[in-house]
């Protein structure tokens, strides 16, 4: 048996973050190279998440109507092509007219955008709650065999599981694409500098529509792993999880995927870490205060090192 | 569009024209607690529909209409649409704001000043007992946490808890909730372990149960089920870091059974406003709400059906859909003496009106006598999985 | 005659909201307008306002420090001075972000202010907020007003009392409208000043053209952070008077970002940033559509009901005000791709000999 401290900070404390952090991540990867490739802050990006999770919900719901379970990550696979569709009709009639003026045009259309989407969700799912599979998620039970048999209990429920395997899986899959094709390439030329990019050559409108598609998987696999883990649907989600993304995209530095994923388990685990209990009994924070700890770590790299810690864009 | 717009005006101004009684319902539609919200409306337009399809209103069966508008459990909101129910609608009185900040805000800004009468479905703030300067115009048909939270204190101490951890949502309802609570356990010599405010809505509540786990058995939890409590609920149930579980009304929800598991609330105990499921009250609108597929023991869901209903008796005792003096009708018709009447009895109630009898209604979320201060006494029942349901027990 | 009255009221409350909004829209306009500052921490400055006045100006109470019970008109300047102190230290730290990075920053730092009024609980009691906060004119007719100086001084309780049942109880509402629009007013022409002043100027170069108002040798940063602050003590000013308006204040859904940043930027764009009559005029316009639509859709519904009696309008019904955010949404892209400059675009101020005496007022040297 090891010491109470490694169990409960092990089990309650630091993988609760690592499963944050993962969703942030997801998340970030899309709000980064939007802002890296289209050099605006999508505030929308929340909200395609969160209409992903209720996609793939109808896509369960569906199923399960011709008699069909389905796993969530299986009817995520539909659902991420319709969000990939809505991801590039938002561009098309409202991001694109602005491509050639200010910033702060789109900004604002982005801002309107996560309005009517989710505004849309609720009239057209209704504010009650969902929910992909319902009951308690018991841990699993050879992980905590074999961990307990080590002398380090582990209880590890299997959707975190799948979380851990879906991200990783999505981040090797991306830095493939980002390292390895020609797609990617460009992404991440038109990225570093636009200017150079367009001399080279490079079809801008095609790596704008990689990078929506790009994002709308990462979202969407990042809405579906949020509603995996707390198994609860409802609209106001993916606002609430915007400012933490945001937080992790600056972190990890504007344009830098990478960046973005490490920013994201940084930003998780801060705020699942800032109520454990390190001086005395009572949590080293509130909990009342723990969103505000992505605020607080997103508002002083903003001040300290805006081009965050993968020396990203600062503009 | 032009059309649209001409037609809705048309619309609008025959309603009001209509011999129709009008109350105005402002509800939590959207905000943070939509889904809390739903069965208490559905519960309104219930009453509602029992009335007009019991003679109605005043001797010649005029229509009780519900005129809905959405308080979104927010001061500016609900300030806004009871603004339009006064003025443009012109309505009676007004039931419903859902959410104690939205209730008070409606209230000192245009119902107290306009005169109207306001009977909230499920305001609980203890602040609502003390907000009136000299006029009786603010009533509410639950009961005030000031009484639930020493009622579950009670019961926290017959269950043999010593010790208890408190965990409570940060909004209005539950902070006000818990601080009765921890003081009256405490007065009562218990051990409060720990108390922290845990924010709504969040995706993992792991470390907030974690840290306060390790300092008890058991958890008194102040939540809505919809906007974290269940969650946390279940986060606490996955890590085992509770045994025991109590909490107030805004737990209890057949939502929470379908969402965890009967199996897993064998522990739970969760207290409400109501009437034992004993009663004739209660069992009267059991039937009532059964039959119309309104969960009956859901959150505050009786409280407005109680709520429409009597504030439809005092207009009728009142004899005509004015404003003045409506609350004492409103006190004559719920308290003794009088005839009892009960969830539905709107004929008999109606009859007995006519012939110039005194009525008391008694409700199916307790007999709503109010007091000076237009607060219902706690009156208060307790609910433990039985069967895979929740079963209700009257405490004393 | 009465239904004329209730419109009559309803009508005054679209005035004061609409004002109140309005003052909201001048001061992003100064951020915004003026300046070119992405401010999207409208509702931070709004809460620091509406809080610092209701701890001043409400009576003693056992829920919440401070209940001084000042007098109104010293809550609502301490309620700008405050936000404007707390608007200069962020202006001195965040002031040279850019634009979006700003927006960001902001939003961030409004969460933070809100999470801090949620949780300090012995100083705001929490999320139970603040109630019976005194509204100017009907404060005059409570008790611990009128039995206290000055207005002891004139008239005894008892002659008070008789005083105000003379009056009809609605009778606030028309003075307090009026000293809204009032405040508006005044602003409005300090800020017209401003604009046309070489400071309002200097402003728009700095906006247009970073660069060169530096090569010129304008202390750019300074300017900013002034327009920052001026900004900010307007939108402080219109939060007490946000708090005077709801009577009760807490922090999470009166103070919700969706319902006063959101809405107060579509004003400004609906309306024409940079244009301070545009901003009033996109306030007062986009405050009726969103409190009147309420009424109409509802009405709609209805229609929809009564025309297709097999369709149950109630799901409608129950998700109405989701579909009145969608079209506020909507309306807003149509805006920002079809009238870039809103309804008043931005004129820019003449050339400087027309407004010689104002620049010579100021006392701004190059």
């Amino acid at each position: 048996m090891w010491d109470a401290f490694g169990f409960e900070f092990v089990n309650f404390y630091l993988i609760p973050g690592l499963v944050l952090g993962c969703i942030y991540a997801l998340g970030a990867i899309g709000i980064t190279l939007t802002f890296g490739i289209l050099r605006f802050a999508n505030f929308a990006h929340g909200e395609i998440m969160m209409s992903g999770a209720y996609l793939t919900w109808t896509v369960m719901a569906i199923a399960g109507y011709a008699g069909l379970t389905l796993h969530p990550l299986v009817a995520m696979v539909p659902a991420t092509l319709l969000v990939i569709l809505l991801f590039l009709g938002t561009d098309k009639f409202f991001y694109k007219p602005f491509r050639k003026a200010d910033t702060i045009k789109v900004v604002m259309a982005s801002f309107g955008m996560m309005l009517i989407i989710r505004s849309a969700v609720q009239v057209i799912w209704g504010p009650n709650q969902l929910t992909f599979v319902r009951g308690i998620a018991k841990p699993n039970s050879v992980l905590s065999d074999v961990s307990n048999d080590i002398g380090m209990m582990l209880i590890i429920p299997n959707k975190h599981l799948f979380i851990f395997a879906g991200t990783v899986i999505i981040v090797i899959a991306l830095s493939y694409l980002l390292n390895r094709t020609r797609i990617g390439k460009a992404m991440r030329a038109v990225s570093d500098s636009p200017d150079l990019a367009h001399v080279t050559g490079i079809d801008v409108d095609k790596v704008i529509r990689a990078t929506w598609i790009v994002g709308g998987i990462c979202a969407t696999a990042a809405g579906v792993f949020l509603v995996m883990d707390v198994q609860m649907l409802e609209t106001t989600m993916g606002f609430r999880m915007l400012l933490p993304m945001f937080a992790a995209a600056i972190l990890g530095g504007i344009g830098k995927p990478y960046g973005a994923v490490f920013g994201g388990l940084v930003i998780g685990l801060a705020e699942e870490l800032s109520a454990y209990p390190w001086i005395g009994d009572t949590p080293l924070l509130s909990p009342g205060y723990k969103t505000g700890v992505a605020f607080a770590i997103m508002v002083i790299m903003l001040i300290v090192r805006p081009q965050g810690l993968f020396k990203g864009r600062s503009f | 569009m032009k059309n649209v717009l001409m037609a809705t005006a048309a619309t609008l101004l025959a309603t009001s024209a209509m011999a129709e009684v009008n109350i105005g319902n402002p509800m939590a539609m959207t905000g943070p607690i939509p889904d809390l919200n739903a069965p208490i409306a559905a519960a309104v337009d219930l009453a509602a529909a029992n009335i007009n399809a019991q003679g109605g209103m005043f001797a010649d069966g005029e229509t009780l209409n519900i005129i809905r508008a959405d308080s979104a459990c927010d001061p500016v909101a609900a300030v806004d649409a009871v603004t339009k129910l006064i003025n443009v609608n012109g309505v009676t009185a007004i039931v419903g704001p859902v959410c104690s900040g939205a209730a008070i805000a409606q209230a000192e800004s245009v119902a107290i000043p306009a005169g109207v009468l306001t009977l909230s479905v499920s305001a609980s703030s203890p602040a609502i007992t003390t907000m009136e300067d000299g006029t009786d115009l603010v009533f509410r048909a639950a009961a005030s946490d000031a009484y639930q939270g020493v009622a579950l204190a009670e019961l926290a101490m017959a269950n043999g808890f010593t010790d208890i951890a408190v965990s409570y949502a940060n909004d209005d309802y539950n902070a006000a909730i818990a601080e009765v609570f921890v003081q009256a356990y405490e007065g009562m010599g218990g051990t409060i372990t720990a108390n922290e405010a845990h924010e709504p809505n969040k995706a993992s509540y792991r470390s907030e149960v974690a840290t306060i786990g390790a300092t008890s058995e058991n958890l008194a939890l102040f939540s809505y089920y919809g906007s974290g409590g269940i969650t946390l609920m279940r986060n606490a149930l996955e890590t085992g870091a509770f045994t025991n579980f109590i909490g107030a009304d805004g737990m209890l929800s057949d939502e929470l059974i379908e969402q965890i598991g009967a199996e897993n609330l064998m522990t739970s105990t969760f207290t409400t406003s109501a009437s034992d499921a004993s009663t004739p009250s209660f069992a009267a609108w059991k039937a009532i709400a059964d039959e119309a597929g309104v969960p009956a023991s859901d959150p505050f869901v009786a409280n407005g059906y109680d709520a429409t209903f009597m504030m439809a008796l005092a207009i009728e005792a009142a004899g005509n859909d004015g404003r003045e003096g409506l609350s004492e009708h409103l006190r004559a018709i719920a308290s003794a003496p009088g005839e009892v009447i009960l969830p539905g009895q709107w004929a008999e109630a109606k009859a007995i009106l006519a012939a110039g009898g005194d009525i008391n209604y008694e409700g199916g979320a307790g007999n709503q006598d109010f007091d000076e201060n237009g607060d219902v006494a706690g009156n208060f029942s307790k609910s433990v999985i039985v069967d895979g349901a929740w079963a209700a027990e009257l405490i004393q | 005659m009465e239904a004329y009255v209730g419109y009559f009221l309803y009508f005054l409350s679209l005035l004061t909201v609409g004002g109140i909004y309005a003052i909201f829209a001048l001061g992003l306009n100064v951020n915004w307008g003026f300046a070119g500052l992405f401010n999207v921490g409208i509702v931070g400055f709004a809460a620091v306002g509406a809080y610092t006045y209701a701890l001043l100006t409400t009576a003693e109470s056992t829920y919440h420090i401070g209940g001084l019970g000042l007098p109104l008109p010293f809550g609502m300047f301490a309620a700008m001075m405050t936000s404007a102190v707390i608007a200069g230290f962020i202006g001195l730290i965040c002031i040279r972000l850019r634009a979006d990075y700003l927006a960001i920053a902001t939003i961030g730092i409004a969460e933070i202010i809100k999470l801090i009024l949620k949780n300090e609980t012995e100083i705001t009691n929490g999320p139970r907020g603040i109630n019976k906060i005194p509204r100017a004119w009907e404060h005059f007719s409570e008790e611990r007003f009128y039995t206290s100086w000055p207005m002891s001084w004139f008239g005894t309780p008892e002659n008070w009392e008789a005083f105000f049942d003379t009056l009809p109880n609605w009778y606030w509402q028309p003075l307090f409208a009026g000293t809204i629009l009032l405040v508006m007013y005044v602003i409005y022409r300090m800020l017209e000043r401003a604009r046309t002043s070489p400071w309002g100027r200097m402003m728009t170069a700095i906006r247009e053209n970073e660069p060169a108002a530096r090569a010129a040798g304008k202390d750019v940063t300074r300017r900013r952070i002034e327009a920052f602050i001026i900004g900010a003590a307007i939108m402080g000013l219109a939060g007490s008077l946000f708090a005077q308006h709801l009577r009760l204040i807490e922090p999470t859904n009166t103070f919700d970002p969706s319902k006063v940043t959101f809405l107060v930027w579509v004003m400004l764009i609906v309306g024409g940033s940079g244009n301070n009559r545009g901003a009033m005029l996109g306030a007062f316009l986009i405050w009726t559509l969103w409190s009147a639509s309420e009424l109409f859709i509802t009405g709609a519904i209805d229609l929809i009901g009564n025309i297709f009696s097999t369709l149950d309008p109630s799901i409608l019904q129950t998700r109405a005000g989701f579909l009145r955010m969608m079209l506020i949404g909507i309306l807003m892209q149509v805006i920002l791709q079809r009238y870039p400059g809103g309804i008043l675009p931005e004129v820019r101020p003449a050339s400087p000999k027309a407004d010689k005496n104002i620049a010579g007022t100021t006392g701004e040297s190059k």
